[in-house]
């Protein structure tokens, strides 16, 4: 239950807003840190948390993209087949990742590590090709980069070459 | 003339800047809001940003000024401002750079804003996507609350302003201004219909301002240094002030540049982006984000300011310049904007949400090799009955990149649908990856 | 007030219509109808579907009609080649990715996209590509749901939202792949209120009680009256070779206004169930046998004849349900007066209708309300005590939640109710200030009201002045009450009642709701009569928009009442001891009336135990089902001599008696229900009578012909036209009821000199009996008897529709007191105390305040022994609705199913030859 763990958490999500149900995308985004996904019963438990009914959440769920409602892998890939990535080579990438993992975009590897999805334009559209795999970016990718980053999250879970704070062009070394 | 003087980038660009609240204090943060607070009357600054000619840096380019002019005079009840930082436009990445780069600039903007319209609560509606964003927006928060610049009694003038930051999750539409407002209720973001506008009929029916986090990052400066030094940079008395342009595509350096309105394509390009990336001249540009019709390299003089580029049948939208290169299908572009625009439609409005499937299945199987005659005179006709009959702007611009490239690259589209047995051109343009 | 007017031009038609005024619907004033899927007058505009587009002049786009209200000067045109081409393609959008799939579509005949298309689309499609297919998915047993049928026009979710408050509906997903889905893995679980089937413009949500088993064409429609609650919702019942193949109702038309709530939408199988008593039955050697209509009538004439020859009139009696038509109720009492010459008459309405009507009849004169549902959704602030509202009168419930949600009224819930989201709405959700308590701490919550009223000083000066003594005698007694106690007793703080006092005295228009938890409860006269002089304290009484309603459980309770079918009313309703009243009376009926007041139901059942009473003539009613055996009824009415019924299904009761008389339902005959406003209104016959049935006055009047005093009826009308000269001005038949003025002179009189006999009774808190002190400790409960949302009475109970969604009865508890039970839901408990036990199963239900168990009365065979039966001696209400009791896990499997299941079983009273105890 969330409200056990993330008590104190959710009374700050709670006091942030006027009215109640405007919590539901913070909370969700705590069900899904939770689980890995949004379950019913998360659904259930912060439909009851805000005074909703469960189906006034479930429609919240399905509207936005990054809510899952099935669990997916531990590192989810998100490769961005947008114009502006496509123009510079984001299809490659994801023939790339299907060569290196075994996978296309909607599904898990067998081990439960990756998932790869193609998503709709994350504001990268300098440093293409790009994809966000959980919170990370990942931009100006190549097959190197690729491989790399793949080795880096199997064995470290995270991987030095995500992006820091955005600037482009990059700022000159001072 | 002096010299040109980046204004929202020229922190981020000084070597060693961090963003931090000693960083942007010691480049002179947060003087414009002591400045102001409680010593410059809230009608004062308005006037000021009517006076400076700043327009919405979002996409609509509405004037900043005008826009709090229409919240109601001597409104009792509480007010709100909402931060517009769901950058979602493809093409556009202006916005992630002053979030995460420069985050106490916006943040003395949305002050000064709240202070000159009376709002007590602030959201700044960050799209879900933007993570690192929301982390370095909730730190500088942290540190302007500590510092005192946020919070109750704000520097002891008595005023109270507290800025939330609200994540989304993965919707292009929030980045319409009342489909933020639903959102940010915790609903479906589906666009209201106006009127009742935000300015009165706002976040939780409150009367409501949204700004684009661009627009409200230039506020610090015109507090500083006057309405006047404003209103003659750029393209006046229409469009005044710099814009920060996102270059992408077939460049040899893309990235934000900011630039007086009124620079020209070529210029942008050319001199700042650093020219096409191969010898493959230029062929089309998207000079406004995936919403603006295509221009050819016919249009590379126009001038980068609201006006001009309108009347060259395109618009300034939110900045994204996307470059391509020859060799490029516009066909096989406008799908993969079409994509976009089928997968972003919210589904409200009949002809966005059924034109944008049609469309898009028909785009494929021209695409695809499987194109029909008529196809494109029903194409323009699905496009003009979207266009114009939907609740918000979505339905116009979706239509945009198919009606532009119609025009301009007609023979591209008969070509397809002649060779219906063509190769399929989606394998012909895959492009390399790490070309730049 | 002037509602201000403006001029608008409509395709050249110039018309004022009032500011505000949708374009659409002033095209709809002009005669233009405008093509439209989305919008519906219900709902909050949303223009998604954009077929009502419409040219405004200067204004550049074309604009949505649904969501654009005129101004002054406004020009619009609706039939321009721009406005016409604008409608084609957007149905040519929508019908891409429909189905055609109109010969199997039940919505086939009565579609907006089928009529629209035949309007404007040319007969081919230039959509070639490949059409959205949702995947099939299975909703509920009620309601079918094809989604490659739908629109997305949202009216359904909409609806459920904006008007029911259910919100059960939840558009999933994002732009054409949206659906309507509910939520979870399991069947939708809603209300069933049937309005996302009515509201759908297309074939997308249907009703699976009917599917493909119709044509809209085939259907014989009848436009009648709902039997199952006081609310007279119009519904249009329709039939096919007359099977009732499905109930709706039309928007904008009845008290309804074409709303309905599942009883209503889906419980219409009554009628034509297969256990319904098709001919006469006479009791021979102890069985009920089938006999002729001759023999059985005159069974009963002479057997009739006989006992009254050998113990006089008053060895008879009569009880009739208030089911029944005014025209059934008024020949009832004329027979029992005239033909048998006794007052021993009762209804239905002596449960607690009764209760409302003595105490608006002492204060205000009249005994009906003095505000209609258009008051209540006016009103400013509305206060409800023990109404259970939607579940007892949903419609009026509708009319509560359209007065906060639509117009903000402020609202003061005494409810046993706390806020929770459940499945099923929750007026508490909505409350403004609310109360929530059990029904025996109502009395002291009023009390906290009137003391914060007296404390506040908002009491209405005019009032103070023209009746110092009466403020002051209510001032006094509340004064002698501390908050101390009353905080105590009723669980809030002084504050909380200050403030809804406030609230409720500065309303504009304040209206009061009392319900069954109130009227059928003891001290139900005692709190109606204080909340009267709420009213009249806060200086509301009297004004437009203001008063007090009682709320009626059945549908004809108050014309029960006002046809004089009960002990101490003569029709009108006179005091049967009204000197004048009997004077009138006798010279219409040209005979001389019975002496005497009558005897109430359990003075009935009392004296037929002791003997006196020696045959009772039963219509409808089932005393021996509904009153606790402690109550003795089966005895007493074993003991008679003579028993008849005149019934629909072999109840508890018919099962006893001597004859039975096939009886139609509301469907079969025609007639006249007054609802709880007040409004009489037309029942019209949709089906031939199932069996040999007959409406019940004809039995009577066939009756009374072999009687030798023969009250003889061409048809319904005619009866009508008598009660009209008997209760002259009675039923002005219209769409709304005009309610009558409290009478000045009456009031006057309560507040001058009538109010003192019981003033200080009536402020005082409501001592708790001595038993119930004994049985309070940490693990005793409150159960009661309630109404569910789902039934109506014993009588819904053999509906299938309503059987899919309640097939039995369980036991509701919150989650607090399940878990200090450590029970959960689907558990099995044993409920006892000293007068009985009964096993049952749990159900959580967080909308309880700690401390209240409920079980719904209509499957309360079991649950009524454990019920203490007391009964009013001012009004003979039969209280026994609420026991204390004490809850355990039952122990073991295997446990014997104790619940009667309706659905699981043939009734086990089909028979006719065992009451249900001796079943099990």
């Amino acid at each position: 239950m969330l409200k056990e763990k993330y008590k104190a958490e959710i009374e700050h999500i709670l006091s942030r807003y006027p009215v109640r149900r405007s919590a539901v995308l913070p909370l969700l985004y705590l069900a899904q840190k939770e689980e890995g996904y949004v379950s019913e019963t998360a659904m259930k438990e912060i439909a009851g948390i805000l005074r909703l009914t469960p189906p006034q959440v479930y429609e919240v769920v399905t509207f936005y993209t990054m809510f899952q409602l099935k669990p997916v892998g531990t590192f989810h890939i998100q490769v961005c087949k947008s114009l502006m990535c496509a123009l510079v080579g984001s299809d490659t990438l994801l023939r790339w990742l299907k060569t290196r993992l075994g996978i296309g975009p909607g599904e898990t590897t067998i081990d439960k590590l990756f998932t790869i999805s193609t998503v709709e334009c994350l504001a990268s559209c300098g440093t293409g090709p790009m994809m966000q795999i959980n919170d990370d970016y990942y931009e100006g990718v190549t097959e190197s980069k690729v491989d790399r980053i793949l080795a880096d999250l199997k064995r470290d879970g995270t991987s030095s070459l995500k992006s820091g704070p955005f600037m482009l062009p990059e700022p000159m070394k001072s | 003339m002096p010299p040109f003087e980046k204004i929202l980038l020229k922190n981020m660009e000084t070597p060693g800047y961090t963003g931090s609240l000693a960083d942007y204090e010691h480049a002179g943060g947060y003087q414009a809001w002591r400045k102001v607070l409680g010593k410059v009357s809230p009608a004062e600054i308005t006037e000021t940003v009517k006076k400076s000619g700043l327009r919405g840096r979002g996409g609509a380019g509405f004037p900043t000024g005008v826009k709090w002019g229409f919240l109601p005079k001597d409104y009792q009840g509480s007010k709100y401002l909402c931060c517009n930082a769901d950058e979602s436009e493809p093409g556009t990445f202006k916005d992630r750079q002053l979030i995460e780069r420069d985050p106490h600039q916006m943040i003395e903007g949305i002050l000064i804003a709240c202070y000159a319209i009376g709002v007590e609560t602030a959201y700044i509606y960050i799209r879900g996507e933007f993570v690192l964003g929301a982390q370095i927006l909730e730190r500088a928060l942290a540190e302007a609350r500590t510092a005192g610049y946020v919070g109750q009694n704000i520097l002891g003038a008595g005023t109270s302003i507290n800025i939330w930051v609200h994540r989304g999750a993965g919707a292009y539409i929030c980045g319409e201004e009342t489909a933020l407002l639903e959102s940010l209720e915790g609903k479906r973001g589906l666009p209201r219909v106006k009127p009742p506008f935000p300015a009165t009929h706002g976040l939780y029916n409150k009367p409501t301002v949204v700004n684009n986090v661009e627009t409200l990052a230039n506020l610090p400066h015109i507090m500083n240094r006057g309405a006047e030094w404003f209103a003659a940079i750029g393209s006046p008395p229409k469009s005044s002030g710099t814009r920060i342009f996102c270059v992408s595509g077939h460049v040899k350096r893309p990235g934000n540049f900011e630039v007086p309105m009124g620079t020209t394509l070529r210029e942008l390009i050319f001199e700042h982006a650093g020219g096409m990336r191969s010898d493959k001249p230029l062929k089309a540009i998207i000079p406004g984000g995936a919403s603006a019709p295509f221009f050819t390299p016919e249009h590379l003089d126009v001038k980068l300011d609201f006006e001009s580029v309108a009347q060259a049948g395109s618009m300034l939208g939110s900045g994204g310049v996307t470059v391509m290169e020859e060799g490029t299908s516009m066909v096989w572009a406008a799908l993969r904007l079409m994509e976009f625009f089928y997968h972003e439609s919210c589904g409200k409005c009949t002809p966005c949400r059924e034109g944008s499937s049609w469309l898009v299945q028909t785009m494929r199987r021209i695409v695809d090799g499987r194109g029909r005659k008529s196809d494109l005179e029903t194409l323009v006709e699905l496009c003009q009955n979207i266009a114009g009959r939907t609740v918000c702007a979505f339905g116009d611009a979706e239509v945009a990149p198919i009606m532009s490239t119609l025009k301009y690259w007609r023979h591209e589209y008969e070509e397809l649908i002649q060779q219906a047995a063509a190769t399929a051109p989606v394998e012909l343009m895959m492009p390399a990856m790490g070309k730049h | 007030m002037s509602v201000e007017t403006v001029e608008v031009t409509i395709d050249g038609q110039k018309l004022m219509v009032p500011k505000g005024t949708l374009v659409i619907e002033a095209a709809r004033q002009a005669g233009v109808m405008i093509p439209h899927f989305c919008y519906h007058p219900k709902l909050k505009p949303d223009a998604n579907c954009r077929m009502c587009l419409v040219e405004i002049e200067k204004v550049p786009k074309l604009q949505t009609s649904c969501s654009t209200p005129v101004s002054n000067g406004m020009v619009v045109r609706t039939a321009t080649t721009v406005v016409n081409d604008a409608h084609k393609s957007v149905l040519e959008f929508i019908l891409a990715n429909h189905p055609l799939d109109c010969p199997v579509c039940d919505q086939g005949g009565r579609c907006d996209l089928q009529d629209f298309s035949h309007q404007y689309t040319p007969t081919t499609s230039r959509f070639i590509e490949i059409k959205r297919i949702f995947q099939k998915e299975y909703f509920s047993p009620l309601i079918e749901k094809e989604m490659n049928r739908c629109v997305q026009c949202l009216r359904c979710v909409r609806y459920c939202d904006e008007v029911m408050d259910v919100k059960a509906l939840a558009p999933v997903g994002r732009g054409t792949m949206t659906e309507i889905k509910h939520f979870g893995t399991h069947e939708l679980d809603c209300e069933f209120c049937g309005g996302c089937v009515q509201i759908c413009p297309v074939g997308a949500i249907t009703s699976r009680l009917s599917m493909y088993e119709f044509r809209p064409w085939m259907l014989k429609r009848a436009d009648t009256i709902c039997t199952y609650c006081g609310d007279g919702c119009r519904i249009t019942v329709q039939a096919k070779n007359n099977q009732l193949i499905e109930v709706n109702s039309a928007h904008g038309v009845g008290r309804n206004n074409g709303d309905l709530c599942p009883r209503g939408f889906f419980g219409y199988h009554v009628s034509t169930h297969p256990d319904r008593i098709t001919q006469p039955m006479i009791r021979r050697n102890g069985q009920l046998m089938t006999a002729t209509w001759e023999e059985a009538l005159e069974y009963v004439a002479e057997t009739c004849i006989a006992l009254k020859l050998k113990h006089g009139p008053q060895a008879f009696a009569g009880l009739i349900t208030s089911r029944c038509t005014n025209e059934d109720l008024y020949v009832f009492q004329k027979f029992m007066r005239l033909v048998i010459g006794t007052n021993n008459i009762d209804s239905s309405a002596r449960y607690g209708q009764i209760t409302g009507v003595r105490a608006l009849r002492r204060v205000q004169g009249t005994p009906r309300w003095t505000v209609t549902f258009e008051d209540l959704v006016a009103a400013n602030a509305l206060l409800l005590v023990g109404t259970n509202v939607t579940e007892t009168n949903p419609i009026t419930g509708l009319k509560i939640k359209e007065a906060v949600k639509k117009h903000g009224a402020s609202l003061v819930t005494i409810e046993p109710l706390v806020p929770a989201v459940g499945k099923i709405s929750n007026i508490a959700n909505l409350s403004t200030h609310d109360f929530p308590g059990r029904p025996d701490r109502f009395g002291a919550m009023v009390l906290a009201l009137i003391k914060a009223v007296m404390d506040e000083r908002l009491v209405d000066a005019e009032l103070a002045q023209r009746a110092p003594a009466y403020v002051k005698a209510i001032g006094d007694a509340l004064h002698a009450i501390s908050w101390e106690v009353l905080e105590a007793e009723t669980d809030r703080a002084s504050a909380a009642w200050r403030d809804a006092a406030r609230v409720f005295a500065a309303a504009k228009r304040a209206v009061i709701v009392v319900g069954q938890g109130v009227l059928r409860h003891p001290g139900g006269l005692d709190i109606t009569t204080n909340l009267l002089d709420l009213l009249l304290l806060t200086g509301h009484h009297g004004r437009p928009g203001c008063g007090l309603a009682t709320l009626a459980e059945e549908n004809n309770d108050q014309g029960a009442v006002e046809m004089g079918a009960v002990a101490e009313f003569l029709p009108g309703p006179s005091d049967v001891t009204d000197r004048h009243a009997r004077e009138r009376l006798a010279g219409l009926w040209k005979e001389e009336l019975p002496q005497g007041t009558g005897r109430t139901l359990t003075g009935i059942l009392e004296e037929a135990k002791k003997g006196a009473v020696k045959a009772v003539y039963i219509v409808g009613e089932n005393p021996v089902g509904s009153l606790p055996p402690s109550s003795g009824a089966k005895e007493a009415l074993q003991q008679c001599e003579f028993v008849i019924c005149q019934e629909l299904f072999m109840t508890e009761t018919a099962a006893l008696a001597h004859v039975v008389f096939p009886a139609s339902s509301y469907a079969e005959k025609e007639g006249t229900f007054t609802n709880t406003e007040g409004l009489v209104q037309p029942v019209r016959q949709a089906i031939d009578t199932v069996g040999e049935s007959r409406p019940d006055w004809e039995i009577l009047s066939a009756l009374s012909v072999l009687m030798g005093y023969p009250i003889e009826y061409g048809d319904a009308k005619e009866i009508f036209k008598e009660i009209r000269s008997v209760i002259p001005g009675y039923a002005l038949l219209g769409p709304v009821p005009t309610p009558p003025r409290p009478d000045v002179a009456v009031i006057t009189q309560y507040v001058q000199s009538g109010y003192a006999e019981d003033v200080t009774n009536r402020y005082r808190l409501p001592g708790e009996g001595r038993g119930a002190k004994g049985e309070r400790n940490e693990q005793s409960f409150t159960l009661v008897l309630s109404q569910s949302l789902f039934h109506s009475g014993k009588f819904s109970t053999r509906a299938k529709g309503l059987l899919d969604v309640e097939a039995d009865g369980r036991l509701a508890l919150n989650g607090t007191d399940a878990s200090k039970l450590n029970i959960t839901e689907g558990d099995r408990v044993r409920l006892f105390n000293d007068r009985g036990e009964m096993t049952t199963t749990v159900t959580l239900r967080d909308r309880l305040p700690d401390g209240l168990v409920t079980f719904p009365e209509h499957f309360d065979e079991q649950a009524l022994a454990l019920m203490p039966l007391t009964v009013d001696d001012r009004t003979g209400v039969p209280y026994y609705r609420a026991a204390r009791v004490r809850i355990e896990k039952a122990r073991g499997n295997g446990q014997k199913v104790t619940t009667y299941s309706a659905a699981s079983s043939p009734s086990p009273l089909a028979s006719g030859l065992e009451s249900p105890e001796e079943t099990r």
